[in-house]
């Protein structure tokens, strides 16, 4: 490690440690109502304790938020490429997708929990949709903006429709496809969470408001750090795939 | 004899935001085999149009464009190969995955491909940079990766546009010499489009001058003097001279006209 | 060929609102609301009929959101210019804020609502952190998009570091600053209402729960109407501002 990773990594640890310091401190000195800000002492012992609630409730919101995402991804790709090959209709439906894209999605979700009951459907609904528009648009401006001198130069070797597209467009979107997967699993996860949170559905987000409900500060900070965790490696995995597929493009992120 | 390409009373027509622009205008050429064949003329002359008419990707409005017998209605790998001014080498494919792309576009089965590529990497100078992606490659070696693309699908005809036109000179000079040497080992019918008069001397057996725009064959020039040519020699100098009255009215015309 | 893309765009818009009525009479009156009902509803809602107290909601949502973005504004723009500044820190820090980012930013609102109650500081509070990282984010692309050789030449003239600052990396990260600040806007919009839609006694969000929890569905499609108002209103603003301010960097 060079001399500025050593003293960047020396700032982060210290950071952290003399925060969990002076929280653990400041807890016991009694300076702030046990009941709001628990030492991380006692929330560590109250992950002890409702350990198997935690994760059977993460478990439950994954599930929930993968399949959400396939079917986001596989629509937001899949649509991306229809409306960036075909001008008439992309620019027909463009103000209609940036409406949407805009308009906070939590405004339908008490009707779609009145269609869809309170069950798994709703949240993989809801979070489907939430998850779609990023991709979409990426996807769509991806394809748009594909280098034209590419495509020439296939079309002068011969390239068939099919071909143009599996050798030239999918390759060149590759790069924009992960970035918006990247942005797809966050958007995901949040609109299972909202819809777990809004109707009392299981899952990680009925365990966070049912916790807060009652009160239990040091397994609310518990429950909140370990889907915390979670979504900070699940998207950092995300990270060095695109960068282990993303190699020929260089230093770019 | 007959010739292998064949440009007669050819137009073509474009309709832009500012009116319609006549990019050629009555174009007739003919190119033998085993030729290096120039087109030389002034920016905007539409030569690259021209080009792009052998190569099938451009619809003559009037007139015929015949290739080996056949006229031309669309790009044809098999006859035809082009190598345009943008390298367009595919950033997410290695040097040799991308020489091998026209021959996978037909299907030609992995093993061979890859032998075919790695012959060509030899002659292309290129055998240490085979796994390398078009971002770690200057700018005279993706050219040479484009031309080697070009070569591998062993068309007889190539086509190039401008293809050191991105170059610094000293590299365009010997970029050259060294398409010269693939030339004339491989026999193939080059039509090479530049504006530079240093590179039709150097390099053509025939060279068509072009006017401005709306394009036509102004005059047409053969060169049958052996390789290396002899820059200094009284008949080139005479014949570069020759070429500067042709062109330099040309030139002007097509300044004038921006 | 534009009046053409005008042509189908409407004929989607008819489609949409057509099979929305013809589904709105046919189907279960608690779920489908056609438009020919939802309309009449709305009406009856800005005549403060169907919720007297329409205004005092609506003002509160909007205090919630001033508060909120007027705060991720300060921190946003502080902690950015920090980062941004100073190299170690911002070696330092940077990536902590990026993977903070990576978490969805509904998991801390339960602990926000534990920490400061039902009412309107915890929708602050939750609108505040939606808002204070694309501001951040945007401050820190903004000032690394600088060409450094623009602060070359302005040394060069004899500009100090205040004044380089102001003339140069001002103007030039100005842009990108005013994109983010936009985006802050609107998520912090997006929080708020998130945060009183999960869980308030007054605001928009509340009145949207409270209709949907007794099945007046017109009343909540109006609600919708109203919020979706509000949304766009403060968006067209943000827009208004970043136009005004691209026009000065040109």
């Amino acid at each position: 490690m060079d001399r500025i990773t050593v003293r960047v990594r020396a700032v982060q640890a210290l950071s952290i440690g003399a925060l969990l310091l002076a929280w653990e401190g400041v807890a016991r000195a009694g300076w702030v109502d046990p009941l709001f800000v628990p030492a991380p002492s006692a929330v560590a012992r109250a992950l002890a304790r409702i350990g198997a609630t935690v994760f059977a409730g993460l478990g439950d919101t994954l599930l929930k938020t993968a399949i959400a995402y396939v079917l986001a991804v596989v629509i937001g790709v899949g649509g991306g490429i229809l409306l960036g090959s075909v001008r008439a209709l992309r620019q027909a439906t463009n103000p209609f997708v940036i409406a949407l894209y805009g308009m906070p999605k939590i405004l339908v979700l008490p009707w779609i929990v009145l269609f869809l009951g309170f069950g798994a459907a709703p949240a993989i609904v809801y979070a489907t949709i939430h998850g779609v528009f990023p991709i979409l648009v990426l996807v769509t401006g991806a394809v748009r903006d594909v280098d034209r001198n590419l495509v020439t130069v296939a079309r002068a070797f011969g390239a068939r429709r099919w071909q143009l597209y599996w050798k030239v467009v999918l390759p060149a979107i590759v790069p924009t496809v992960l970035a918006g997967m990247r942005l797809g699993i966050v958007f995901c996860l949040l609109g299972v969470l909202v819809v777990e949170m809004f109707a009392g559905v299981r899952g990680m987000g009925y365990v966070l408001s049912s916790l807060a409900n009652g009160f239990q500060a040091p397994e609310l900070f518990a429950a909140t750090a370990v889907v915390s965790a979670a979504s900070i490696v699940i998207v950092l995995s995300l990270d060095s795939l695109n960068d282990r597929l993303s190699q020929w493009r260089g230093e770019s992120r | 004899m007959s010739e292998l390409i064949l440009v007669e009373g050819v137009s073509k027509r474009y309709v832009t935001s500012s009116g319609p622009v006549d990019a050629l205008r009555d174009v007739s050429l003919s190119v033998g085999a085993g030729e290096f064949c120039t087109l030389l003329g002034p920016s905007g002359c539409g030569k690259s149009t021209l080009l792009g008419m052998l190569g099938g990707l451009v619809a003559a409005d009037t007139g015929r464009v015949v290739i080996d017998g056949r006229p031309v209605e669309g790009p044809d790998p098999r006859r035809v190969a082009t190598v345009f001014q943008d390298p367009g080498l595919f950033p997410w494919r290695t040097t040799l995955a991308n020489v091998e792309f026209g021959l996978e576009l037909q299907g030609v089965p992995a093993a061979r491909r890859r032998r075919v590529a790695t012959d060509l990497l030899g002659p292309l100078g290129l055998r240490e940079f085979a796994a390398k992606y078009p971002r770690e490659l200057s700018g005279g070696m993706r050219q040479r990766v484009a031309i080697g693309r070009a070569l591998a699908i062993d068309a007889p005809i190539v086509l190039m546009d401008e293809p050191f036109g991105a170059l610094d000179e000293q590299t365009r000079v010997l970029m050259g010499e060294w398409l010269l040497d693939i030339w004339r080992r491989t026999r193939k019918t080059v039509v090479f489009v530049t504006h530079s008069l240093h590179e039709a001397l150097a390099l053509s057996t025939r060279v068509a001058v072009m006017t401005a725009r709306p394009g036509r064959v102004k005059s047409v020039l053969e060169l049958p003097m052996p390789y290396p040519r002899a820059m200094e020699s009284a008949e080139l100098v005479a014949l570069r001279a020759k070429l500067w009255a042709d062109i330099r009215d040309e030139s002007l015309r097509a300044i004038q006209e921006r | 060929m534009t009046r053409q893309i005008l042509l189908i765009r409407l004929a989607i818009l008819v489609a949409l609102l057509g099979a929305w009525e013809i589904v709105g009479r046919t189907a279960n009156p608690l779920l489908y609301v056609p438009p020919s009902a939802a309309v009449p509803a709305l009406a009856r809602l800005l005549a403060l009929d169907s919720y007297p107290d329409l205004a005092q909601h609506l003002l509160l949502t909007l205090r919630e959101i001033l508060v909120a973005y007027a705060l991720a504004i300060v921190a946003g723009l502080g902690c950015g210019f920090a980062l941004g500044f100073n190299r170690l820190v911002g070696r330092a820090y940077g990536p902590i804020l990026a993977a903070l980012y990576a978490v969805p930013a509904v998991v801390w609102y339960p602990s926000l609502m534990l920490f400061f109650g039902l009412d309107a500081a915890s929708k602050i509070a939750f609108g505040f952190l939606l808002g204070f990282f694309p501001i951040t984010l945007a401050v820190l692309a903004g000032i690394r998009q600088v060409s450094p050789q623009l602060l070359v030449v302005a040394r060069a003239f004899g500009a100090d570091g205040l004044t380089a600052f102001r003339k140069v990396t001002l103007p030039a990260m100005l842009f990108t600053l005013v994109g983010g600040l936009r985006t802050g806007l609107a998520l912090t919009v997006v929080g708020v209402i998130v945060g009183e839609v999960l869980g308030s006694r007054s605001g928009m969000g509340s009145l949207i729960n409270h209709a949907y929890g007794l099945f007046r569905t017109a009343d909540y499609i109006a609600l919708v109407a109203v919020t979706l108002l509000l949304v766009v209103g403060s968006d067209a603003i943000a827009s208004l501002v970043e136009h005004r301010a691209q026009r000065w960097t040109e």
